[in-house]
């Protein structure tokens, strides 16, 4: 079985800080991986590395068995590696439906080069994710759920082989999380590989098939959402040691 | 409704081009400054509004322009025409040797880099002996306002409808997404270099079209008046008092902000200044977003909206 997305041994220092110590893991096709660890353990900064926001201090990162580490933002986005931010970035002075458009004209082998083809496909993902309703709306219009989507949307409507997917639960209620885990695995069916970073642990425990563990940089553990969740060094990264 | 919209635009085209068969000289003159600093705005309108990027950079284009124009039909005894094309040749070359680093800056450093552009190059053509040094360039004269008019003209149609084109194209969604966030748009493919060297370059050649046309028509080029900063900020003023990231916003703004100066110069010409800054300041504080957006807002909001932008400056 070869993985999409192999990370081996990377690292990020910035300044004094290492935000990413030496963290190797792969993701295979068709798989939800995710990535949990409290505040400030590296999470989004390893979701930087792989789409080429930030560069890697020192390891490799290979797609479909490629080191794309020479490869700009960009070029990682047209080989199909699509991204949402955790602080949402909607193209403010765009229309809902333009701001997915923009993703159906790049993103992956370089998008739809017709403008009203491109409507269509954001038109379609938008009805996919929930948007359905708010297309003609400005995207600084919509509330913090609606964004969340947006960046959903948008990062689909690129069509891309692995998504990486950074807090898209945040801030959400009960059922706007269920609806969104039910996207997520609909997005998946499509045969496309996730990354999924989150901090509401029950959520991504019944999402992910497999679970990773980051704590000031460093993978502190691997696996099955069970057997991580109650691996001491994990209990212990979240809520400190116990005293004897 | 697109339909009539359509009609008035051909309309107005259509009096435009007729003018110099009914106006006076001086109307015909007024009317190649007013045509050629609307080509201006719209061409700072490529970069500026539709990419973000605040140019102080295009009067360097213009006066490229203007000596691409001075060079060849003066040193070298060739057509105006291929002045014209040396004068882009050499824009473009420009914008993409300087835009490669400068586009990297963003805000107000871009804004900062760019203002030194125009005066490096003064200071170089000063310099340089086949550009007549500081003394400049006498062109041939030819004394035919009518096909100056014109071609001003169809410089501005020519320019509108590259916009037009921008505002339903690939390409300009990419500008778009770039103005709005650049990191987002490079997330989503768009290769940011490129696009911003190639805006950049189509900004600059709409610029030096108009100064090689300026050229010609005044028959005389200095480094002082080919480089000018002034008209880099005037170009800015009216792209962005019609309506940055609009069609047809940057040529209103040209042309009732030529028309308000013209007045004005002429009825209280010593202090034409100082009323023409009034207009501007009230311009930015009653109506932020240009012309372009109160005759989208205005039929939703009424007046409130002169209320609501004035509230917003907090004065």
């Amino acid at each position: 079985m070869s993985a999409i997305l192999d990370v081996q041994n990377v690292t990020r220092r910035f300044a004094g800080l290492i935000a990413v110590n030496n963290v190797s893991f792969s993701l295979q096709p068709k798989e939800i991986l995710g990535i949990i660890g409290p505040n400030g353990a590296g999470k989004t900064t390893l979701i930087s590395l792989i789409s080429g926001t930030v560069a890697p201090s020192a390891g490799d990162i290979l797609f479909e068995g490629k080191s794309i580490n020479s490869l700009q933002t960009y070029q990682r986005a047209r080989i199909g590696i699509g991204r949402t931010f955790q602080i949402m970035r909607p193209f403010p002075g765009l229309s809902v439906l333009d701001n997915v458009a923009v993703g159906a004209l790049f993103g992956h082998g370089g998008g739809e080069s017709q403008l009203s083809r491109a409507r269509e496909m954001a038109r379609a993902q938008l009805d996919f994710v929930g948007l359905g309703a708010f297309v003609d709306q400005r995207a600084d219009e919509l509330g913090g759920p609606g964004r969340k989507r947006l960046e959903l949307a948008k990062a689909l409507a690129m069509q891309p082989k692995v998504l990486l997917c950074d807090e898209v639960m945040a801030g959400l209620n009960h059922v706007e999380i269920d609806e969104v885990i039910d996207v997520i695995r609909k997005v998946r069916d499509e045969g496309i590989s996730i990354l999924v970073i989150e901090h509401v642990i029950k959520a991504i425990k019944s999402l992910s098939d497999r679970l990773m563990v980051l704590h000031h940089g460093e993978k502190i553990a691997d696996g099955d959402p069970d057997t991580v969740l109650s691996n001491q060094a994990v209990v212990e990264a979240y809520l400190g040691k116990r005293r004897a | 409704m697109k339909a009539l919209r359509l009609i008035l635009i051909l309309i107005a085209l259509a009096v435009l081009i007729a003018v110099p068969w009914f106006g006076s000289d001086v109307l015909i003159q007024f009317g190649i400054n007013a045509l050629l600093l609307a080509v201006l705005a719209q061409g700072w309108n490529i970069i500026g509004g539709y990419t973000g990027y605040a140019s102080f950079g295009n009067s360097a284009f213009y006066g490229l322009g203007s000596y691409g124009v001075g060079i060849a039909m003066v040193q070298w005894e060739l057509p105006f025409g291929v002045g014209l094309a040396f004068g882009v040749v050499l824009s473009v070359v420009f914008a993409i040797l300087l835009g490669l680093p400068v586009l990297r800056l963003r805000g107000h450093y871009f804004a900062i880099a760019t203002l030194a552009l125009a005066q490096v190059m003064a200071a170089i053509v000063s310099n340089v002996k086949l550009a007549g040094q500081n003394i400049g360039l006498v062109l041939p004269p030819l004394n035919n306002d009518m096909l100056f008019y014109e071609l001003a003209l169809a410089l501005l149609v020519a320019v509108t409808l590259t916009i037009w084109w921008l505002s339903r194209s690939k390409f300009g969604f990419g500008l778009i997404a770039i103005r709005e966030n650049e990191e987002g748009a490079a997330v989503m493919g768009v290769n940011t270099t490129l696009y911003k060297v190639m805006a950049f370059a189509l900004s600059g050649v709409f610029s030096a079209l108009a100064g090689g046309i300026h050229a010609y028509w005044v028959t005389f080029i200095d480094p002082e008046s080919a480089f000018d900063i002034s008209l880099n900020v005037k170009m800015i003023i009216m792209a962005v008092f019609g309506g940055p990231g609009t069609v047809l916003g940057p040529i209103v703004g040209a042309f009732s902000l030529s028309a308000i100066s013209e007045v004005l110069s002429s009825e209280v010409t010593s202090i034409a200044g100082l009323f023409f800054g009034i207009v501007v300041v009230a311009a930015v504080v009653l109506m932020p977003r240009g012309l372009a957006d109160i005759v989208r807002q205005f039929r939703k909001t009424g007046w409130r909206y002169f209320s609501e932008n004035i509230k917003a400056t907090r004065l």
